[in-house]
């Protein structure tokens, strides 16, 4: 084959040069002002062995020098960033993110069919805009909650972090506190996750660390209803600073009718309250473990009993009674299936349908996401609140609540 | 000193004072220069070359220009004999570089980014508690 760039001969392999590399957020590190160099045909690639453009740089204080190891083609194939090869959208390993997706990628191993394949995806990119991944990912479903739940959001630094100094490991650095290595005991070497390879993780086939995701995903906990069917009340944690009422709002609109919103700024928390408890639940499976709002990962939990709450007084602002008042009234019925429908009304109809599960996190594509909400329907039942109509009141009057005025509930006969 | 043999002229006066000196750091070169390497990085064995030779010309430099205790021939007939390095006294002269290490430490051509080496990085402005040594010639620091 001629590898000379002075020979033109029809069908030769072509060499990579790119201007920029195709990287993940954590391997450019938090530095925005980043110097690389780059090596015009520096080195083979690790999955292709074709020459290609290696770019080299430091992301960031106290951490190691990183390159590119596969070449840009690899890259694209398999949407992952030409250093870590994790996805690009999810930070995921390849075997988890295509095990998630449903996605089977056949790569040719062999040699000559690995250079004609290679040839052929060249041809593809060259008439694509290149803003889809290639090959079998770029035809991939919507995410699936696997993803959403395995997702990382937020670059994580400490994958740049030098190596282990195998000197000091043997007991034999002389360099002391000039060392640029990290003098930390290693992983345990039995441990299968120290023992990976580029070329199985390109491939997904045993991926230690795929095999540790999938594990953690199976065994990741559910969140149960609590018995307390008066319940109502979602908690959501870590929101953060920006995180307001309004965008809690907008998320949740989706599964029914919010009763109430309260943000604890000083727990950076807030709690949820729908009107039905069918609501709830609904909020509570679709969003427990994948919220992701404004780039945070929002902790869902069920909230406490409304006796202990109001004990408590931890939850929402505590409301001064009005003076002059009666007791307070009996908690609102709950709505069961199994209970007497006096007016044959179906239950779900009086609930607004959920609309399909969307938001807009910035690491994800917005394009495979509106694809999903656009195939199912939604009805004109279930338009969003009006913001303004829904604002918590100064005084709690019961009889304004809307679930104690029957406006969802189903009273029994008198 | 120097292998090559020395000019004809008789050494200026003086010489016989700074010469003890002189010829000690010389043993000291010739014990470098015999080191073995091993157990050593690359970059490390011409540490104590640049080291020697930088203490040399410091000598030198000491005596001229700071105690003014030997004589414009006696210092130009050094820097002739290659005792002192004139291109590295001609640095120690201008400001900032005072202290400097060796001549490879401030050569940004040999830089990727056209940068000096990382000892003429002064210390305040270094991270808290980074400690250096440049890869030219083992320097930790040279710029106050």
């Amino acid at each position: 084959m001629a590898m000379s760039k002075s020979t033109n001969t029809y069908n030769r392999q072509n060499w990579e040069d790119s201007d920029f590399p195709i990287l993940c957020e954590t391997c450019l590190g938090d530095n925005p002002y980043v110097r690389m160099t780059k090596d015009k045909y520096g080195s083979e690639c690790k999955i292709c062995m074709r020459p290609f453009t290696v770019f080299r740089w430091c992301p960031g204080a106290r951490m190691r020098f990183k390159k590119t190891e596969v070449c840009q083609t690899c890259a694209k194939l398999k949407n992952v960033c030409q250093t870590c090869l994790l996805d690009l959208e999810f930070g995921l390993p390849i075997q988890v993110r295509d095990n998630a997706l449903k996605v089977k990628d056949n790569l040719p191993r062999n040699e000559v069919n690995k250079e004609y394949y290679v040839q052929n995806l060249e041809s593809q990119i060259k008439n694509s805009d290149g803003t889809e991944p290639l090959g079998e990912v770029g035809k991939a479903q919507a995410p699936s909650d696997l993803l959403m739940k395995l997702a990382r959001t937020t670059p994580y630094y400490k994958r740049n972090r030098p190596h282990i100094c195998s000197f000091w490991v043997k007991g034999e650095c002389k360099r002391g506190e000039e060392c640029p290595y990290r003098h930390e005991k290693p992983s345990d070497p039995d441990d299968p996750l120290s023992d990976q390879n580029i070329r199985d993780r390109y491939y997904g086939t045993n991926d230690p660390v795929a095999d540790k995701l999938l594990r953690r995903a199976s065994a990741m906990p559910v969140l149960t209803p609590p018995e307390d069917k008066s319940i109502t009340t979602l908690y959501i944690g870590n929101l953060g600073e920006f995180i307001g009422e309004s965008d809690l709002r907008d998320y949740f609109y989706q599964f029914g009718e919010i009763r109430n919103i309260t943000i604890v700024p000083k727990q950076q928390c807030g709690f949820v309250q729908f009107t039905t408890r069918s609501s709830a639940e609904l909020a509570a499976e679709k969003s427990f473990n994948k919220l992701i709002i404004l780039g945070r990962r929002l902790t869902v939990r069920w909230g406490k009993s409304q006796a202990r709450q109001s004990s408590a007084a931890d939850g929402g602002v505590a409301l001064p009674p009005v003076p002059g008042l009666p007791g307070a009234l009996p908690p609102p019925p709950i709505p069961s299936t199994s209970g007497v429908n006096y007016f044959n009304i179906p239950i779900s109809s009086t609930l607004p349908p959920p609309i399909p599960f969307y938001m807009p996190p910035p690491p994800l594509p917005s394009s495979s996401y509106t694809a999903a909400s656009s195939s199912t329907s939604v009805l004109p039942g279930a338009e969003p609140p009006i913001p303004g109509t829904e604002r918590p009141l100064p005084v709690y009057y019961p009889s304004q609540d809307p679930t104690r005025m029957g406006a969802v509930q189903i009273k029994p006969a008198p | 000193m120097p292998k090559v043999k020395r000019s004809r002229k008789p050494p200026p006066e003086g010489w016989e004072l700074i010469e003890p000196t002189l010829e000690e750091l010389e043993q000291k070169m010739r014990e470098a220069e015999a080191e073995p390497h091993e157990g050593k990085r690359k970059v490390e064995s011409l540490w104590p070359i640049f080291k020697i030779h930088h203490q040399k010309s410091r000598y030198v430099y000491d005596l001229f220009y700071r105690r003014k205790a030997i004589s414009r021939e006696l210092y130009d007939y050094c820097v002739k004999e290659g005792v002192a390095d004139a291109n590295l006294i001609a640095k120690w002269k201008k400001q900032g570089y005072e202290n400097l290490c060796c001549l490879r430490c401030i050569q940004t051509r040999d830089t990727n980014f056209q940068t000096n080496c990382i000892c003429r990085v002064p210390k305040s402005k270094l991270e808290e508690g980074k400690v250096v040594e440049c890869i030219h010639c083992g320097c930790r620091g040279c710029s106050g």
